[in-house]
Parts: structure tokens; C-alpha cells; sequence
């Protein structure tokens, strides 16, 4: 655990002392702002005292940020030859896998956290209805649990971080539409799995303000499999060399 | 060897979490975190379900393998059907059939007035229309009710629980409607009737020529036109003297659109009234928060119709917390007069409806001038009530119950050709009052379940813009300055270790 604990408190801060985490930051806040508060859809427009909206942006602006937090994660160590040094070290693979997931997941709460002014600010000019706003960043955690487990497994399987962040991307649609748009074409269980599988039923669910262990469950199965997986590539590439 | 044992592992984990997810589908605690708990069965469901005395059968007449987001109709409904089971103490047990199944079931559908809907669905790359049928069938003894299509979504409890009440509430309370004075009709309030229903029988009543007016729960009086004699007005100080209830929705003012004039209008009824201490001025209400109303403006050749804000027509959406009110998001009062109380301390008075905070009045006979542009001078006035309680030894010495509104047509949807749709919250407000007079409350708050509307304090736009850009730029912010602090810092202790003496 101690070492789990330090390998992501060393990822964490090496986010922030490249360029990446502000770049992720800025991004991150500045689309969400920009489409909460000033453009299309705005809060004012609509004039309802609901962070709804911007759980709906956040929802696409992570699905592309995690993939790009997630690229380097193993790959790049994997290509300069440093998973080596870290894995002769005395932990696990299941560690280092486990510490680099649990930085990415803090960076993505911190830059949640910055969007607390938003809740501030609408619970003091409207009766905010805080269960649900807790629901829904609640379903934003869990859903950025899922994409880094799916980053994290693209990062291991590749030195090159382009190939990660792409794969990444291409896995993630799935679950982000592909499985929501071909599941009306069918009927019975097919249709029932698809729906099951995708992650905007769960996320649907989650942020409307009702915890259900349904969803829950999904978030972090999907997480675990990719943790699983990325795991399962790095013990691998340990038994080729 | 060790490879094949990891990758035997790995398809044993991801096993057990299928497994994991297969049963959490079965078997899920769900948290409803809103505040409104709208996503959980309401108190008044709960009710209406300890107090069934006989057993309810529910049919739910659901086709299967239909495309998913129909599907999920039918679970939903099983999903609430379990739970109204299991609050009913075993008094309410369900099925489900599919009549798509065979030709038998499919008429036992027809024969209780279920009839099928066509949808669309994708069957090897054709998309073809299928009948499914999406209806429930409640039975309770001899009686039935059926809900022909189940809307998904909030809209399923509502039809769910009325229909049982409506089975459950044997002699249905009459609710009279005082007419022969150009009262709304029923015919006039279907909306209002429909809502009713479910509880009560509307009946119009004469109450010059009906005697005995104990027989009515609530008697209302909706819209009069013509003056209302002396007699009558008697009687019902009469039947208030006795405890009975009386809403009360009038107008004071009229408006005459082709003329763009507006007119008094009295019945006697605004006397009497004030007889009790409550005056309702001849006067249009004004309201910033107002409907619009369209307008056809020519520029050129072309004629264009724009829609102009009338502050005539106030929509209120200051409420009080209270039974009658509970659950409204807005209502809509065309061409309203506020109330002013000033009788003694005898009646309890408790206002309901409010306009908004800055309002005005005009007094009638007055012309309406569309183009008028509306300032701030027009508003003097603080927010007026537009609906109120009164309570107490109103007329006589027993206690009643008496609503009023300051407007007679904000409940009336009109017949023929004129009828138009009201806003739900507009019939909610005269239904719950109906409700609140005649003791049954327990439809009040399934009535509005699942319309809550939050809407946001008005501001200034000035004060909109600062707040825009303040939740724009301030996290950015205050990234870019962490981020330059953290460089500094870095930068500092940098320059330290370059320092000659470091470390010693």
C-alpha cells in the first residue's frame, strides 16, 4: 500500500512538473467553462439552477483528456527503459500499475475540484439541489475510473504514446456510443447487453441523483479489468526478457 | 508455464466480475440522493397503497423482445410494481403478459381496451413496424381501471396510483359548481375535470332552486359573469355558516382584446367579499414576469407577427409553502386583480399566490397600450397576492374554509373551437385547492411529482456577466498561479543547491 502511495504521489508530481498538468487543467477548465457559462447552452440560457450541464460537457472533455493523461503513463517508461529500474525495485507490477492509475484518478479530482466555484456561486444565486450535484461529480469520478483503467491497459501494451493515446481513444468509444447507438437496432438480450455496456446508461443513471450499486459496480469492474490487463501485459514483457 | 497461470488468473477475475455484474442487475440497493426524492415512491403512493382494503390485480399487458429503450419501460414498471407490492402488504399482486406471445392473449389485451402501438424495429437490416402492446390492467373486485399506454419515466406513478385510488374511493364526494351567472361549465374545465375525477364527481348546481347544498363537499365558483342576486349570495353565507367550503376564482376586471380595452366587471360577489374584510380593487395587476402575447407588426411589405412581453397577463411563481401550493413551478393569471385583506383578526388570512416582488396596478377602465415600453416607475409596488386562505367564522358561527383568486380564468380552458390547453400547474393550483377544501390531500403531491423547476434569482446583467466570467476564468486562474508558484518555489531551491555552501 505505502508503495502504491508513493509511486502515484511521484506520478503526481511529475504531472505537475512537466507541462501536462497544466495543460490538462486549462483545457479541462476552460471548455468546461466556456460551455457552461458563456457559450450555446449556458446556464443563464437555460436558467435553471443545475450543474446538469456541465456534467454532460465533462463527460465528453474527459473522455478526450484521460486517454492524453494516460498515454505516457507506461509507455513512455517502457520506451526510455525505466520500467526496468522501477520493477527491479522492490514492488510489483501490480503496484506500479495500481500508483500511476491512482495519480491520474487525483489529478482528474483536482481538476474537479477546481470547478467548485460553479457550485458556490449557483447555490447562492438559486436553490441548488445538492444530492444530485454530488451524484453527478460522484458519476464523473467513477466514469474517469473506467477510461484510466482503459488507458492505463493502451499505455501497456505499446511503447509509442500516439499508438496509446489512439487506442485509448478507440476503446473508449465503444463504451462512450458505439455500444448506446447500436443498441436500439436490437432486440432482446443482445439489445439488453449493449445497453448494459454502455457507459452513458450508467453515467445517465448516476448523475440524475440516484445511487445505485448497478452502476457503481459497472464503473469499477470496468476499471479493475483494465488495471487487470495492464498487469497481466507488464508480467509478460517481464517473462519475454 | 507462469504466463499461462496470470492469463488464467486474469480470465478468472474478469469471470468473477462478469458474475458480480450479472447478480448487482438482480440484486441493487439504489440511494435516491435528490431533494426532492423524486426518484423514490412518494408518501402519497405509500398511502393509497396501506389503505387498500381489497386485493388489486395489476396486468401489465407488455410485448417482449422489443428494442431496448422499451424495454427498459417494462422494467421500470417491474421494478415499481415489486415495490408497490411489497408496500401494500401483499394486497397488490402483478403480472405480466406478453399477447404478442399468442392469439389468446392478445384478445384478452383488446377485450380489457388495450390496444396495440407500432414501432419501429431493425430485424436483419430492414426496419420494419411491429405491434407491441404496452398497457396495464388493474382490477380490484368487480371494478377496473386501464392505463391503455405506460408513458416511461416520472409520469409512471402518477397513472399508477390514481388509478388505484380512483378503484379504491367507493362514494365519490360531490364537488359542486355553482352556475347560472356565465360560470365555467364542466365542459369549460375539462382539464380541471379530468384531474378530479379520479376523486370527486363535478356536478353543476343552481343554488337558487337546489335546497339542500350539504350534500357538496366544496362548492365553487368559477368565472361568474352576470350579478348574482342577493338571495343567492344569502345562501351561501348559508352554507358557509354550516362549515361548508367555497373557492372562490373571479374575475374583477375584463379585458377586450379586439378594442385593446379593458373594462370593470361586477357581480355583486366583490361586495360581498368585502363584506368579510377582503377588497379586490377593479384594477389590472401588472407584473414584469408576465406571458407576451402576439403581435403583428408590418415593416415594408412584409407583416410579421412578433411576441411582445404583456405584463397584463402575470405569471407568478412566488408561492407560499403550503398544501395548496405544493410542488407549483409557475402559474399563469390572465388579467388578474390582487387581493387586499383588511377585515379583523376573527378570519385567518393566509395569502398563497403571490406576484413577483416589484408589481403594479392599473386601474380599470383603462386602454392597453402594446408598444408601451415598461419601466422601472410602472412596478411601485411590492409583491400582491393574487390567492389566499381565509379561515374561520367567515359567515355565522362555524368554521369554514374559503380560497379566493384575484382571476376567474386561469383554470378555464374553454370548449369548441375556443379551447386551448392550460399549463399543469394552472389546473394543479384550482385541483389542489379543491383538494385541500375537500380533506383529501393525498393526491397533491403526485400531482406535480417530478416538475420541480429551479429556477435562478434574477440578476442584473451586469452582475450575469461578472458571474460568467468569473466561473470561466477564475479556476484557470488559479491553475496558471499554482503553476508559477510551484516554478518559483522549484526555481528557489535550485538556485539554493547551486548556492557554494549547500549542504554544509
Amino acid at each position: 500500500m505505502n508503495a502504491i502511495w508513493i509511486i502515484s504521489k511521484r506520478e503526481l508530481q511529475s504531472f505537475f512538473d512537466s507541462l501536462i498538468a497544466y495543460i490538462m487543467l486549462v483545457a479541462f477548465l476552460g471548455f468546461s467553462g466556456f460551455f457552461t457559462w458563456l457559450y450555446g447552452q449556458d446556464i443563464f440560457l437555460i436558467g435553471q439552477t443545475s450543474l446538469r450541464g456541465f456534467f454532460s460537457i465533462a463527460y465528453w472533455t474527459l473522455f478526450f483528456f484521460i486517454p492524453a493523461l494516460t498515454m505516457r503513463l507506461l509507455a513512455e517508461e517502457k520506451k526510455t527503459g525505466t520500467i526496468e529500474l522501477l520493477l527491479t525495485k522492490a514492488v510489483s507490477d501490480r503496484e506500479v500499475v495500481l500508483g500511476k492509475f491512482l495519480a491520474t484518478l487525483l489529478l482528474i479530482c483536482i481538476a474537479l475540484v477546481f470547478t467548485f466555484p460553479y457550485v458556490i456561486t449557483l447555490s447562492n444565486i438559486g436553490n441548488l439541489d445538492l444530492g444530485a450535484t454530488i451524484c453527478g461529480y460522484l458519476g464523473l469520478v467513477m466514469m474517469s475510473i473506467t477510461y484510466i483503467g482503459i488507458g492505463i491497459y493502451a499505455s501497456s501494451i505499446t511503447n509509442n504514446q500516439i499508438v496509446a493515446f489512439l487506442l485509448a481513444l478507440f476503446i473508449g468509444l465503444f463504451f462512450h456510443i458505439i455500444f448506446d447507438v447500436l443498441a436500439p437496432n436490437f432486440t432482446g438480450w443482445l439489445g439488453e447487453i449493449f445497453v448494459f455496456m454502455s457507459l452513458s446508461t450508467h453515467f445517465e443513471s448516476i448523475s440524475r441523483g440516484v445511487l445505485d450499486t448497478k452502476d457503481i459496480i459497472y464503473f469499477l469492474s470496468l476499471g479493475a479489468v483494465g488495471i487487470l490487463l495492464a498487469e497481466l501485459s507488464l508480467a509478460k514483457r517481464n517473462l519475454n526478457s | 508455464m507462469k504466463d499461462s497461470r496470470i492469463i488464467l488468473s486474469v480470465v478468472l477475475i474478469v469471470g468473477i466480475l462478469v458474475v458480480i455484474n450479472f447478480i448487482s442487475d438482480q440484486l441493487y440497493y439504489r440511494l435516491d440522493l435528490t431533494e426532492d426524492k423524486r426518484y423514490t415512491l412518494s408518501e402519497a403512493t405509500k398511502d393509497i397503497l396501506k389503505d387498500i382494503e381489497e386485493p388489486v390485480t395489476v396486468k401489465a399487458f407488455f410485448s417482449e423482445n422489443l428494442p431496448p429503450d422499451i424495454a427498459k419501460t417494462r422494467r421500470d414498471l417491474q421494478e415499481m410494481l415489486v415495490e408497490y407490492s411489497s408496500l401494500s402488504d401483499g394486497m397488490l399482486v402483478f403480472e405480466f403478459i406478453n399477447p404478442s406471445e399468442n392469439e389468446e392473449l392478445e384478445n384478452q389485451a383488446i377485450k380489457a381496451g388495450i390496444q396495440p402501438v407500432m414501432i419501429n424495429v431493425r430485424e436483419k437490416d430492414q426496419v420494419k413496424q411491429q405491434k407491441a402492446y404496452l398497457g396495464v390492467l388493474i382490477e380490484m373486485g368487480e371494478e377496473k381501471e386501464i392505463i391503455p399506454f405506460m408513458q416511461p419515466g416520472l409520469a409512471m406513478e402518477y397513472s399508477l396510483s390514481t388509478s388505484i385510488k380512483k378503484l379504491s374511493v367507493i362514494d365519490k364526494p360531490v364537488i359542486g359548481l355553482v352556475s347560472g351567472h356565465g360560470e365555467a361549465s364542466i365542459a369549460e374545465l375539462q382539464q380541471l375535470n379530468a384531474q378530479l375525477s379520479i376523486l370527486y364527481q363535478l356536478k353543476e348546481v343552481d343554488i337558487s332552486t337546489d335546497s339542500d347544498l350539504s350534500t357538496y363537499k366544496t362548492l365553487t365558483l368559477i368565472r361568474p359573469k352576470d350579478t348574482i342576486p342577493a338571495g343567492e349570495l344569502a345562501i351561501l353565507d348559508a352554507f358557509l355558516a354550516q362549515g361548508g367550503n367555497l373557492v372562490i376564482a373571479l374575475n374583477r376586471v375584463e379585458a377586450d382584446m379586439q378594442q385593446s380595452f379593458g373594462k370593470i366587471m361586477s357581480t355583486g360577489l366583490e361586495s360581498w367579499l368585502s363584506q368579510k374584510g377582503l377588497n379586490i380593487p377593479s384594477s389590472f395587476l401588472v407584473d414584469p414576469n408576465s406571458g407576451a402575447v402576439s403581435v403583428q407588426q408590418q415593416q415594408g411589405i412584409f407583416v410579421y407577427n412578433t411576441q411582445i412581453q404583456f405584463p397584463y397577463l402575470p405569471i407568478a411563481q412566488n408561492f407560499r409553502d403550503h398544501p395548496v401550493t405544493k410542488g407549483l413551478e409557475q402559474v399563469i393569471f390572465p388579467f388578474a386583480s390582487p387581493l387586499n385583506y383588511e377585515g379583523d383578526s376573527s378570519i385567518k388570512w393566509t395569502p398563497l399566490v403571490y406576484s413577483s416582488d416589484k408589481s403594479g396596478t392599473q386601474t380599470a377602465p383603462t386602454y392597453f397600450n402594446i408598444q408601451k415600453q415598461w419601466t422601472e416607475a410602472d412596478y411601485p409596488l411590492g409583491k400582491q397576492v393574487i390567492g389566499a386562505l381565509l379561515e374561520g367564522k367567515i359567515s355565522g358561527t362555524a368554521n369554514s374554509r374559503l380560497i379566493v383568486f384575484g382571476d376567474g380564468d386561469f383554470a378555464v380552458t374553454g370548449e369548441g373551437q375556443g379551447a386551448q390547453r392550460m399549463q399543469a400547474d394552472n389546473i394543479s393550483l384550482m385541483a389542489n385547492s379543491i383538494d385541500f377544501l375537500s380533506d383529501d390531500t393525498g393526491l397533491i403531491e403526485l400531482r406535480t411529482k417530478g416538475v420541480t423547476s429551479r429556477p435562478l434569482v434574477d440578476l442584473e446583467d451586469g452582475t450575469k456577466t461578472t458571474l460568467k466570467f468569473l466561473n470561466f476564468l477564475l479556476p484557470i486562474i488559479l491553475v496558471v498561479i499554482y503553476g508559477i508558484a510551484r516554478m518559483q518555489v522549484k526555481r528557489n531551491v535550485r538556485i539554493k543547491r547551486m548556492e557554494e555552501n549547500y549542504g554544509n
